[in-house]
């Protein structure tokens, strides 16, 4: 099962933002993106994600995912659908030719 | 959560009580390729997910999957796996 499935931490880049006006009340003056998880091989998921994001994460930054639910529920109570969460923006991803 | 289409809804009779006045909708999951081309198309199984927001069908939705599917009815015990959690009006997307 794909990370965001299981509740897994993920990594992946932000490909845009998204807007909706009816939502879940717990979802009010959220920032919402696009993201595509990243695969081991550097590759994109085919089916993205939307995610809330305080990070203020740009497109074409990659982030990384939380998709345990905690922190979507500590901010935005326990009533939230909300899962897939920005924990952070990533610096840096050692590659097999870094580390050499 | 992932981006979805409504492709319409569901009755259930009999159904199990937590199910009683709910909407169910039936909602294909959608591929990037999909999303930026904005041609309607999903691309994804099919799957059934309660619709709290009178989503209509062909609307875009994203959906929540997995034990917060059934938070918005907590502390109430829902089956819930899928849960409608906005209606999308706009994304911009970049491939």
């Amino acid at each position: 099962m794909a990370p965001e499935e299981t509740g897994s931490m993920f990594l992946a880049r932000i490909v845009g933002t998204a807007v909706a006006t009816a939502k879940h009340p717990s979802l009010e003056g959220c920032r919402f993106l696009v993201a595509r998880r990243l695969e081991s091989d550097g590759s994109l998921a085919a089916e993205p994600n939307l995610v809330v994001d305080w990070m203020g994460a740009a497109r074409g930054e990659t982030v990384l995912i939380s998709a345990a639910g905690d922190i979507a529920r500590e901010r935005l109570g326990n009533n939230t659908p909300a899962r897939l969460v920005v924990a952070g923006l990533v610096d840096s991803v050692p590659t097999p030719e870094s580390n050499v | 959560m992932r981006f979805g289409i409504v492709r319409g809804h569901l009755t259930l009779n009999p159904a199990i009580e937590s199910f009683h006045a709910r909407t169910l909708a039936i909602v294909e999951p959608v591929t990037m390729e999909n999303l930026s081309a904005r041609n309607g198309q999903g691309g994804g199984k099919a799957l059934v997910a309660i619709d709290e927001l009178g989503a209509a069908a062909g609307q875009l939705v994203a959906f929540t999957e997995g034990r917060e599917a059934a938070n918005p009815f907590w502390p109430a015990s829902v089956p819930a796996d899928a849960y409608i959690a906005l209606i999308v009006d706009a994304v911009d997307v970049v491939q």
